[in-house]
């Protein structure tokens, strides 16, 4: 292979003692330290590096930096890794990305050959019909020559990424000349700053510049890194800009994770991201050896690459001029330099796989195997639109600049206009001492508006003007497009002659011209393609350019692996003190919201049955339990729940349901008297929260005269039901100070007591399951000691746990509904069959006019009990109630389950009301499909309707 | 994400929050007709402007305090416990 | 009652850096009182602070101000009893032992600071949470209440939380503090 390295240049990034060896598609290749991907194999001699996403042309280095179109590749199990800016590291395993079935010889480089029927709006038209392809064929095959790497989310190695928030007063977005002197002064000024750049070293085009250049950016880096208050994140991106400053960053160079995403609120925003070269628009354009000149000053002064050996420039700018005097300086003959300034032009490049020859405005043909334009800049505005500015174009700079903006967004460096290092520096220095002086005035306010925080040491600080001289705006030719048609968009295979079609379609606005054609819409986010395709519409439409607009940029400023966004991710799991005793005992878990608990500890149905011949103990803790204090305690009862409340005598307990304001049921459970002015409110698992959060809602803002103190106990108070015929003989070995008896604690009552040595239990009679049962509310800290007690002195009495599946059999046995199960989103009281319940005559309960409404309705549908005819079909949950003879939907099966105790299938189902009557039979439609005769029953408890075994 | 400046707290960031939704007053609910209680329910004005509206402090203080926001540009003006 | 053991819901020990950058350590056994006061009543002058801040009683009992008109009071374990005897039973005043409904941990260290930064979007410098704050806020997506309260010159945060939530807790926050040097052990790890 050949070597293109150049003899070590004064400002080059290479540690040349390294030798970094890596692959590329399989082959050895090695570099040094400081070498991007890139850069390593352009030193190697490979000049191309991926192919074109629709045409499969060969790419080569286009702009060797970050926002290069052509050097997207695969680095091991990580996909879409820019190699113009990614440093080598040992042992990378480098492939081309979009080839098949190699990068030299692809298959879909036949496309060229159909290309005039892949113009604009090819997807849109071609893969519309007929749909059934669309799933056999075309996403198979677009999947195959789709661009972009692979995903290996099987095998993936790519580590954790991780998260972390952050409260800078000043962000700097852009780690220039501009940038870093804003930084210092904003840290000068006081304010803790954030100083954030793509690359992995700052300075940004100083790096590539002469020995001044290199001189001022060694001064500014030993400040940066010696003034306190500075934290630099290179090789980290700001991705976008939200509202209050709110700011996303994406910082890659962090040892513990492959991306770290930072959260940052800001106080002011520096955006100083410098200028993006904009690629010239002529024939050939996307020829491997055509490059701008930016990539050819980084290639020749950063990593020592020689990019070529006969150059054609075509000049409009500086910028151009120093790649000249750069190639020259790297032993590259220039063949020609055209001055786009006078009028010269470039036309076309020609070549297989490489230039080999150059055609000129003026009709000259010049062998070269290089062609360097350097005709102007793109101001990358994204974060500024996503700030609300919308950008104007300057005719005479050439560019767009930033035209309002928040006072907590600043702009400094390129994007704000033009000068020398000293002007951009000053300007730098000026800003960040704005920025500076604005946001620490914001932490003043936040030091005085936050209570927990310390009296700020200083008044605030005084508000400054403006007083910025500006940038001044350097003239700049119009250089977009040749005489000749070319690409547009490098990433999405874009051509000028592709927009002039779509504007000839109709779609002439730039937004529309964007989604129709797909330009602007790659990696790069129309970093080098807006301009370009602004200007070549507003020449399809002979317009200036100031009347077309630009697209709207919106984040991300570039792009971001999906692991960095989803960061690390918590998903809170809850626990009961329990639980450990659970997973050790043989419990199969479920997870029901946030709580994980037992379903079953093997076979529910012979856990069920036990409860029904003997005890069962079931750890019911994520019950909501609410702790209510206080002398309007009842009046808040009787507002939150359907029923009345103000006669609950201490000692007793009491059901209650409750509505929403519009009469849905919303959740329910048991309320208990503790004392005079102390009650124990409990509310379904899932609703605990809510429940909260709503009686609080009515006490601080509807009656904040009610003396009421709710605090939330759940967690707290371990909750084990204790049921079935022999339970009261169990707790009779475990409880002091309370006569279990049934006189002494007769059904729906409550008593304080000790059990099994533990104080300060709550016991309550209530009976979900049906059976004789009590329900125990421990201290969590002693929990087990209780449950291993319940099960310790009961094994005579055949006492076994019981899980969650058990208890929903038993309930439904019972015919108990669950909210939110059984009801929905639309039931209403009367549907779940609280007519004896609810007390319409009170002056103020919630949700009571729906209330009174619903209960004069009839055509609401009916919660019943309903058993199969066949007794051993057990119907799924959901299963529709069809009417016989047609499809038409009469209700749902909304709880199903098989009962041990009646040895048949048992449900609920909400009905019409034509069909709620007892003995009516309806149709139940299967999963299968098969239909099935079912009763509705009078009662929905199946067993024991009557409720003898509960009260004993 | 915005900020919501609680008035006990200090600013936070909205999600530490949650929208209640526009403030409305409940009419007395033993005299409302079904109309009157439904527009309480289900209309609202939704300005594309100032809007005054009620926040909970869910992972702070824990009150309910309004707010006037503009809905267009997240300026937020004013702040009081409810 | 015979001295029953205290059950943490976290069954790992305490978790420190070798080189004491930071350490967590379980303190859920504490005795923890929330003293809940309608705001004409004496109690907020018997406490003596107001929300956000902590102060330390001459009984070592810490008086946390943790939300308007409320109070935490964190002691020693077994001392539950004491803490409820020692407030003022005057106008519409509620208190409730708390020690059995939340987990409580001790982050601590030069580096908590930087591990709490991970899962807390609170502004953790030292204006904006000085020693002796009080405040409440998600950490890992579980609602936290937090006191600073250094033990000489070392940052410290007391964090806690609803009881059932615990060992989550302790293992996200112990997830957090390894890349500052702990090691996470296996059984409360979450990768």
């Amino acid at each position: 292979m050949s070597s293109n390295r150049l003899p070590i240049r004064g400002g080059e990034l290479l540690d040349r003692s390294t030798n970094l060896s890596f692959t590329w598609n399989g082959r050895a290749y090695s570099g040094h330290e400081g070498d991007t991907i890139a850069s390593a194999l352009a030193a190697a001699g490979v000049e191309i590096f991926s192919r074109g996403m629709k045409y499969h042309r060969r790419r080569g280095i286009l702009t060797a930096n970050h926002w290069d179109p052509n050097l997207s590749v695969q680095v091991g199990d990580e996909p879409n890794v820019r190699a113009g800016s990614r440093r080598l590291v040992d042992g990378m395993q480098v492939s081309a990305q979009n080839v098949w079935p190699s990068l030299r010889w692809d298959l879909g480089a036949v496309n060229r050959l159909v290309g005039r029927y892949l113009s604009a709006g090819f997807y849109y038209k071609t893969f519309m019909r007929p749909q059934f392809l669309w799933h056999n064929l075309y996403q198979r095959v677009l999947r195959k020559f789709a661009p972009g790497g692979r995903v290996h989310w099987k095998t993936g190695t790519h580590g954790e990424y991780d998260k972390r928030y952050a409260h800078p007063d000043v962000l700097v977005a852009g780690g220039g000349p501009a940038g870093m002197a804003a930084a210092l002064s904003a840290a000068e000024a006081g304010a803790s700053v954030m100083l954030v750049e793509q690359e992995p070293e700052l300075g940004g085009h100083l790096r590539w510049g002469g020995p001044d250049d290199l001189a001022v950016l060694a001064d500014l880096n030993r400040a940066v890194h010696s003034t306190p208050g500075i934290e630099v994140l290179c090789d980290s991106i700001v991705t976008g800009r939200y509202d209050h400053n709110w700011v996303a960053v994406v910082q890659r160079n962090h040892e513990i994770a492959p991306e770290r995403l930072i959260k940052a609120r800001v106080g002011s925003l520096i955006v100083a991201p410098g200028l993006v070269e904009r690629p010239y628009v002529f024939a050939g354009n996307d020829l491997p050896g055509v490059m701008l000149a930016g990539a050819v000053r980084r290639l020749i002064n950063l990593w020592a690459v020689k990019p070529g050996n006969r150059a054609v420039v075509l000049s409009a700018n500086s910028e151009g001029d120093a790649a000249v005097a750069d190639l020259e300086s790297a032993g590259v003959e220039v063949v020609a330099v055209l001055d786009a300034r006078a009028g010269e032009d470039v036309v076309g490049a020609r070549g297989r796989g490489r230039v080999t020859s150059v055609q000129t405005g003026d009709g000259r043909t010049l062998k070269a195997d290089l062609l360097v334009t350097a005709t102007g800049w793109t101001a990358p505005t994204s974060l500024l639109n996503m700030a609300g500015d919308r950008p104007v174009y300057d005719r005479i700079a050439a560019r767009y600049f930033p035209q309002s903006l928040p006072d907590n967004v600043l702009v400094t460096g390129g994007i704000a206009g033009d000068g020398s290092t000293t002007e951009l520096t000053a300007h730098g220095r000026e800003t960040g001492s704005l920025a500076a002086q604005r946001a620490l005035r914001l932490r003043h306010d936040r030091l005085t508006q936050t209570p927990r925080s310390a009296t700020p040491d200083s008044a605030l600080p005084a508000a400054i003007a403006d007083n910025r001289i500006p940038l001044r705006r350097s003239p700049h030719p119009e250089c977009y497009r040749s005489t000749t048609h070319g690409l547009v968009d490098y990433s999405e295979d874009v051509s000028s002659k592709d927009l002039i079609q779509a504007t000839g379609e109709g779609f002439d606005s730039i937004e529309l011209m964007k989604r129709y054609t797909t330009v602007t819409m790659g990696p790069g986010q129309g970093k080098l393609e807006t301009v370009n395709a602004a200007a070549v519409l507003a020449e399809a439409r002979a317009v200036e350019m100031a009347d077309i607009g630009t697209t709207v940029w919106r984040p991300p400023f570039s792009p971001v692996s999906l692991g960095a966004l989803a960061g690390r991710i918590f998903e809170p799991v809850r626990r009961s003190a329990l639980q450990n005793w659970h997973e050790t005992n043989g419990a199969t878990n479920l997870l029901a919201g946030q709580w994980v608990r037992p379903d079953h500890y093997g076979d529910p149905m012979t856990e069920a049955s036990n409860v029904r011949e003997n005890v069962g103990i079931i750890d019911v803790t994520p019950l909501g339990k609410l702790d209510l204090r206080g002398p309007d305690v009842a009046n808040l009862l009787d507002l939150v729940y359907v029923n009345r409340w103000q006669k609950l005598e201490v000692g007793r307990v009491r059901y209650g349901a409750m509505v929403a304001e519009d009469g849905v049921v919303s959740d329910d459970g048991v309320t208990g008297r503790l004392a005079d002015s102390h009650y124990l409110m409990t509310t379904t698992s899932s609703g605990a929260a809510a429940v909260w959060e709503m009686l609080e809602d009515w006490l601080q803002t509807y009656r904040p005269d009610w003396e009421v103190h709710v605090t939330p106990v759940t967690g707290g108070l371990t909750s084990i039901n204790v049921a079935g015929p022999r339970s009261r003989e169990l707790l009779e070995r475990l409880v002091e100070n309370v006569d279990l008896s049934a006189g002494a604690f007769p059904y729906f009552s409550v008593r304080t007591g000790t059990v099994s040595g533990v104080q300060d239990c709550i016991i309550w009679r209530i009976g979900f399951t049906g059976e004789l049962s009590y329900e125990l509310h421990v201290p969590s800290g002693h929990a087990l000691h209780v449950w291993e007690s319940l099960l310790s002195n009961g094994s005579d009495l055949g006492v076994a746990p019981f899980g969650i599946e058990a208890q929903r059999i038993l309930r439904l046995e019972k015919g108990h509904y669950i909210v939110g199960q059984d009801t929905d989103g639309l039931s209403k009281a009367s549907t779940a069959g609280l007519g004896g319940l609810v007390k319409l005559d009170k002056a103020d309960t919630i949700g009571l006019p729906e209330l009174r409404a619903a209960f004069e309705r009839t055509d609401l549908p009916v919660l019943v009990g309903l058993q199969p005819d066949d007794p051993m079909i057990v119907p799924d949950e959901a299963c529709q109630i069809v009417e016989a003879g047609s499809n038409e939907i009469l209700g749902r099966v909304t709880s199903s389950r098989m009962s041990p105790t009646l040895g048949r299938s048992v449900c609920l189902a909400q009905v019409d009301p034509s069909l709620a009557s007892a003995g009516t039979a309806v149709t139940v439609q299967l999963v299968d499909g098969r239909r099935i005769t079912a009763t509705v029953q009078e009662h929905h408890a199946h067993v024991d309707p009557e409720g003898a075994r509960q009260r004993v | 994400m915005i900020v919501v400046p609680c008035p006990n707290c200090g600013p936070r960031n909205s999600s530490d929050l949650r929208n209640a939704g526009e403030l409305v007053s409940r009419p007395d609910p033993d005299t409302a007709s079904l109309t009157e209680w439904r527009s309480y329910l289900y209309l609202r004005e939704n300005p594309a402007g100032w809007v005054t509206e009620t926040w909970y402090c869910r992972t702070g203080c824990r009150r309910y305090f309004t707010i006037e926001r503009n809905t267009a540009t997240n300026e937020i003006r004013d702040s009081e416990n409810s | 009652m015979s001295e029953l053991d205290f059950v943490s819901p976290v069954a790992s020990g305490a978790l420190s850096a070798s080189g004491g950058g930071i350490a967590l350590e379980d303190l859920s056994d504490r005795s923890k009182v929330l003293v809940r006061a309608g705001r004409s009543t004496a109690a907020g002058t018997h406490l003596k602070v107001t929300y956000g801040h902590s102060r330390r009683r001459r009984d070592g009992t810490l008086i946390c101000g943790s939300r308007p008109d409320e109070w935490t009071l964190i002691a020693d374990p077994g001392q539950g009893a004491e803490l409820l005897a020692s407030l003022p039973d005057e106008g519409f005043v509620s208190v409730v032992d708390i020690t059995h409904g939340r987990a409580m941990f001790r982050l601590s260290g030069p580096d908590s600071v930087d591990a709490l930064a991970k899962v807390c979007n609170i502004d953790l410098a030292d204006d904006m949470t000085p020693d002796g704050a009080v405040f409440s806020a998600s950490v890992a997506k579980v609602t936290c209440d937090l006191v600073r309260s250094d033990v000489a010159d070392r940052r410290t945060y007391l964090i806690s939380c609803e009881r059932s939530f615990g060992r989550f807790l302790f293992a996200a926050i112990a997830d957090a503090c390894a890349e500052f040097g702990i090691d996470v052990p296996e059984d409360i790890s979450m990768h």
